[in-house]
């Protein structure tokens, strides 16, 4: 799509890496705004933060004390550059990256090594 | 049609049947028989109706959009407004996965003499297994073939001669001779286990992970029609066994120890094991399905990788979603909350929760840059519209009945 | 130059008023164009009501009941500097009122 609606194909959209593997969804969009030029979008932002944030900002700060306690990622919200946005469909929003490189999987490869590997017969 | 998709119709419409009758459909219905005969067969009717629909859109939607439901509301309406009827939804998923499980303790409890809190666990890990391990199609396919056996009440009902009379009249709504508030609590609570919110939210999903397209459409309706509409002549005849066997006796069914004997005029020697079979089966199916239902609502919502095709390795937090769901609706069972006032509790939610869910789905089966040709159309959408206005109604009536009807 | 950043995802639905303080209506869209590896903003799209016009449905033009048709802004008449509070750098009665 050449053109779009920030809001209705974006916004909210599943996220998928380079060969279609879901990742996450758009929770949020970073707006650059320029002096003498039209804004551009600069990130699409990922995380439970970002969400967090979207109900009310104090939700986003008891998020934020709560990750220092226990967390995973190295860092709360991640942040993907515009430019590695391959495509936007009315499917998906594909991402130039590999999903198990990148904050967004931290969680699930955390999960996969230290819960799923030690849970019996998971290779089918 | 085609070889594969008649096959599809055919599997579909025997899974639909078999999967139809669950813990909800059973407490349900025999309370219904045995406190007020065949009076409230027009709920079970109009329940149907209405779920026959709701899950004819489903199925299309997910066929033409590609995307399942929860997929597809987060996206279009946004996180903010998708979050109240996510939760409302995982609730009722954690009880109903409750009185699913409480329904196979039940039936081991009937089988072997152990308490119903002694199988808690074991349960858990069987249901968990059945996830683990198998593929969506071999999952769906075994438990709905063995849901066949609910056929039991059927026979039964045939042998016991309903009469013909009663049967019409109780087709048509009436006002009850006695306890009113525990006549339209039932009746509440029937219409909450027929169109319980997992069913048509599962059902999307299945759609994506059978692979459907627009070319399923055809075998979708088949299906819903055809599936939920046998599938609810078990619960039917559920009824009107409770009210030939139970309702003479003065038997009120306040525990599932009264339901048991539903089958045992009609089957002597084996109607008490029959019981526990149709109990454990019907419960272990439904059981997987909403287990999976939850993990495929949560995984949607946050945008994860899911899907049961897949290896766990591949999909981790989808895969924690349904074994925690499992665990911790199981410990419910574990500390010995009675399974059938649960299951009664949980029917009434479910009715109560409807307009919450319905409403964000009713909506999208509009939306024709979605659906195109496919969008509904002027019946679909007169009967989503009463639909609308009926779940409304439920959610005001529930909980004053519950605390009335004495639950 | 200078720059700032606006969090998009906390604009849904805001409402905007004109340079007198006049009450427009909801931010409904923001339409961008894709150059290259830039996504640059167009326009932005009010309205009354923000939610169905975000779903695309047709579900009130079905029951018969027409609303207000959404109002166009150009990237350059909507100040966002204060994201809670964003602003039309004209008057209401200054803009066209676009086609949907």
């Amino acid at each position: 799509m050449k053109r779009l609606d920030l809001f209705r194909d974006v916004l909210d959209k599943q996220v998928t890496d380079r060969e279609k593997t879901k990742m996450g969804r758009v929770d949020g969009l970073v707006l650059e705004l320029r002096e003498g030029q039209p804004p551009r979008v600069v990130s699409i932002e990922m995380g439970f933060v970002v969400l967090a944030r979207r109900l009310h900002p104090r939700l986003a700060d008891w998020f934020l004390r709560l990750r220092r306690r226990v967390h995973v990622r190295k860092q709360a919200c991640y942040s993907v550059p515009w430019s590695r946005v391959l495509d936007v469909s009315p499917f998906c929003v594909q991402l130039d990256v590999e999903a198990a490189e990148t904050p967004a999987f931290d969680w699930e490869c955390w999960l996969r090594d230290h819960v799923i590997a030690h849970l019996p017969g998971v290779a089918k | 049609m085609n070889m594969k998709k008649a096959t599809q119709l055919a599997l579909g419409i025997v899974t639909g049947v078999g999967g139809f009758f669950d813990i909800g459909n059973l407490a349900t219905s025999a309370q219904a028989g045995a406190s007020f005969r065949l009076q409230l067969l027009w709920a079970l009717a109009l329940g149907t109706i209405l779920v026959i629909f709701l899950i004819e859109m489903s199925g299309r939607f997910a066929a033409v959009s590609g995307k399942a439901l929860p997929d597809a509301i987060r996206e279009h309406f946004g996180f903010g407004f998708w979050l109240v009827p996510f939760l409302v939804l995982t609730l009722v998923h954690v009880l109903v996965l409750a009185s699913e499980i409480g329904g196979i303790c039940f039936a081991l409890h009937l089988l072997t003499g152990l308490r119903p809190a002694v199988w808690a666990l074991p349960v858990a890990i069987l249901v968990w297994l059945f996830l683990w391990r198998s593929i969506f199609s071999t999952i769906e396919n075994s438990t709905s073939l063995l849901g066949l056996l609910a056929l039991g009440f059927v026979v039964a009902a045939v042998q016991h001669h309903p009469p013909s009379g009663e049967l019409l009249a109780g087709m048509l709504p009436s006002l009850p001779h006695h306890d009113p508030a525990k006549y339209w609590l039932i009746a509440v609570s029937i219409l909450g286990s027929v169109m319980a919110p997992y069913l048509f939210y599962f059902y999307s999903s299945g759609a994506v992970e059978d692979k459907w397209d627009s070319s399923y459409v055809g075998v979708n309706r088949g299906i819903a029609f055809l599936g939920m509409g046998f599938g609810s002549l078990i619960a039917f005849a559920a009824i009107v066994v409770a009210a030939l066997v139970l309702a003479p006796r003065g038997i009120e069914v306040d525990d599932y120890h009264q339901a048991a004997m539903m089958l045992t005029d009609a089957f002597p020697f084996w109607g008490f094991i029959l019981f526990a079979a149709i109990m454990a089966i019907a419960c272990l199916g439904a059981g997987i399905e909403v287990s999976l239902s939850m993990a495929y609502t949560t995984a949607q919502t946050f945008g994860w990788n899911w899907g049961e095709d897949l290896n766990p390795r591949e999909d981790a937090r989808f895969c924690l979603v349904y074994t925690g769901a499992i665990f911790l609706s199981s410990l419910l069972i574990l500390f010995g909350i009675d399974p059938l006032k649960l299951t009664l509790f949980t029917m009434a939610i479910s009715a109560f929760v409807l307009p919450f869910v319905a409403i964000p789905f009713l909506l999208l089966m509009n939306d024709r840059k979605l659906l195109k040709e496919h969008a509904n159309g002027w019946i679909s959408n007169t009967v989503a519209a009463f639909l609308l206005v009926l779940s409304i109604v439920l959610a005001v009536v529930t909980i004053p009945l519950v605390f009335l009807g004495g639950s | 130059m200078k720059s700032a950043k606006v969090h998009l995802e906390l604009l849904v639905g805001r409402e905007v008023h004109d340079s007198e303080g006049k009450r427009v209506g909801r931010l409904l869209s923001v339409t961008a164009e894709r150059e290259g590896d830039d996504c640059v903003v167009r326009e932005f799209l009010l309205g009354p009501a923000a939610l169905l016009k975000r779903l695309g449905i047709t579900t009130l033009h079905i029951v018969g009941f027409q609303r207000k048709k959404p109002l166009a802004v150009p990237w350059d008449q909507l100040d966002l500097s204060d994201p809670e509070r964003p602003r039309l750098t004209c008057r209401a009665d200054e803009l066209k009122r676009k086609t949907t």
